[in-house]
């Protein structure tokens, strides 16, 4: 599988095919949830598409930094049909945005469990370009990854999912303030960690903002 | 601080750095589209007074007894909990755990295998899946009536000996619904793929696309596009890449009529396989190029017009269908509907 499948899709790129784009959301995001959760409920699968939509990045996000590399792109799937198949447990459809995140960390806890007898696969290979820029990416991945839980989660949102501070408070419950301490203090660690210098004492000490 | 600003909401200007590590992770950002989710289980209801609920309970066991007899008497499959599953080579995965002989592939969950890889599915008693490395597939459904698997990357190859419509797979672009055949379908991450069929035929549809593929013919895919147009392995190599543009190309896009020419320059009376079924796609003008040229490499039958075919008349196309010397249309036509798609 290779030779005519990337034909295919070189072709339908020059053609202006256009991939998904990331959304954005209006005020109201915790209603919406509701409102889709009630019709997806009801069998409706583009409302459970448009939740997909909406979460699919934080859901992988929370996961990349998490999981083993090779298992990240199956447990988003993964969560989101358990989320699908189990949509009449959750009590207040409002609350979707965190119910599936911890089904995600969830997910993820079992990943590294079926994974710990199992040889590592070769890394995905859609990455930058270059071998240095993959070098590059990989170490500041490893990095953002080593990186104290809140800080590491609003990170990768931010750089690699490519929210926004605002989307990133309103999928994730975390106020804004909060966001806005994680990425600006995640980031400074985050630059101590790829420079190999070592890390301050405010970040041997600080384990980032969770709203607690 | 126009670096907080930008790192908050992307306001001002970016620092160079923060752009690079931006530009160098966005890469591993998600991409992947949602894949065909499984028949959600009913939630259950308990009613309060637990002496009905007991009762209730008594009659559901009774009435269940009664419907396997009955399901017995008459011949019906009892719906399965799952598929069988061999590891051919390697060492497969279901829902995690390691597969070494013999399991089994429970409703709702996936198979995978890696790099080194291989497994074999027994689709109840109508025929056997091979995967190949590299791939997923998840058990939709299974049972007597329409069984149903997700192709969700990779490649399979089906054998399936049963009545059109019995085996279903399913993939972020098509589903392929199984008319009695053997067929090889792949797709990457993205939902690209190709169905081939080996032996008989296969229905690919999606979204009100809709492409039968016979022996010897393949069928590309894509996302948002659905079906392309089925071709046969051997059709010339421009018409195979002319037809690329057709399938996976706006109709706006300026290399549309260029792409057309060398369709209908090159086809053969044999690719009247593929031009039938660009009488129903494109555009009005397109279509009318493609029936002038079907006319001359199979003559339409009395009734069938270029008025009525340009507008899309089924019986028109249906007729001009058993034409072609393929199979019935009556044949296909009876196990259409429904299509899950």
């Amino acid at each position: 599988m290779g030779r005519v499948l990337n034909k295919v899709e070189l072709t339908a790129q020059a053609a202006g095919a256009i991939p998904l784009a990331i959304a954005r959301f209006r005020d109201g995001h915790a209603a919406e949830d509701g409102r889709l959760v009630r019709a997806a409920r009801n069998g409706d699968e583009s409302a459970f598409e448009r939740l997909y939509e909406r979460y699919a990045p934080v859901v992988h996000g929370l996961l990349l930094v998490r999981a083993p590399r090779p298992d990240v792109d199956d447990a988003v799937q993964d969560v989101f049909v358990m989320a699908w198949r189990r949509l009449g447990s959750l009590r207040d459809p409002a609350a979707f945005g965190g119910w599936i995140a911890t089904i995600a960390r969830n997910r993820a806890v079992d990943a590294q469990r079926s994974r710990a007898n199992l040889v590592e696969l070769p890394p995905d290979l859609e990455t930058p370009a270059t071998a240095s820029d993959q070098l590059e990416a990989r170490a500041a991945l490893e990095a953002i990854r080593a990186l104290p839980g809140a800080y590491r989660d609003t990170l990768v949102l931010r750089l690699v999912e490519g929210l926004s501070g605002p989307e990133i408070a309103e999928r994730t419950g975390l106020t804004p303030a909060s966001v806005r301490v994680n990425l600006h203090r995640g980031l400074k660690l985050l630059r101590e960690k790829i420079e190999g210098r070592p890390l301050t004492p405010e970040g041997r000490r600080d384990t980032g903002n969770r709203n607690e | 601080m126009s670096e907080t600003d930008y790192l908050w909401n992307r306001a001002g200007n970016a620092d160079p750095d923060l752009a690079r590590l931006e530009r160098l992770l966005s890469p591993y950002g998600h991409r992947a589209t949602l894949k065909p989710l499984p028949a959600r289980d009913p939630e259950p209801s308990y009613p309060r007074d637990r002496r009905i609920y007991h009762a209730l309970q008594a009659l559901t066991v009774a009435a269940s007894v009664t419907l396997v007899a009955s399901a017995w008497w008459f011949g019906w499959g009892v719906r399965s909990a799952g598929w069988r599953v061999r590891a051919i080579q390697g060492v497969p995965s279901i829902a995690g755990a390691r597969v070494t002989g013999a399991s089994t592939l429970p409703r709702g969950e996936a198979l995978t295998t890696d790099a080194g890889s291989r497994a074999e599915i027994a689709v109840d008693d109508i025929g056997t899946v091979d995967v190949d490395p590299n791939s997923r597939v998840r058990l939709l459904r299974a049972g007597a009536g329409e069984r149903r698997l997700a192709l969700d990357r990779g490649r399979i190859h089906a054998r399936i000996a049963a009545l059109p419509r019995a085996f279903v797979v399913t993939t972020a672009a098509a589903t392929a619904i199984d008319l009695g055949c053997a067929y090889t379908l792949e797709v990457n991450e993205d939902g690209w793929g190709q169905l081939q069929v080996d032996i008989g035929w296969v229905a690919f549809a999606q979204r009100g696309h809709e492409s039968f593929i016979p022996h010897g013919a393949v069928c590309q895919m894509g996302p948002g596009f659905g079906p392309g147009t089925p071709h046969y392995a051997d059709s010339p190599r421009a018409l195979i890449e002319a037809l690329t543009i057709l399938d996976f190309s706006s109709t706006e896009d300026v290399r549309r009529t260029a792409a057309l020419d060398v369709v209908l320059a090159t086809a053969r009376r044999r690719d009247a396989l593929t031009l039938w079924h660009l009488l129903s796609r494109g555009t009005v003008s397109e279509r009318a190029r493609v029936y002038d040229r079907l006319a001359v490499l199979v003559p339409p039958p009395p009734g069938v017009t270029r008025e009525n075919v340009v507008r899309g008349d089924s019986r028109a196309l249906d007729s001009w269908w058993d034409a072609l010397g393929l199979q019935s249309a009556s044949w296909w036509r009876l196990w259409k509907a429904p299509w899950g798609g």
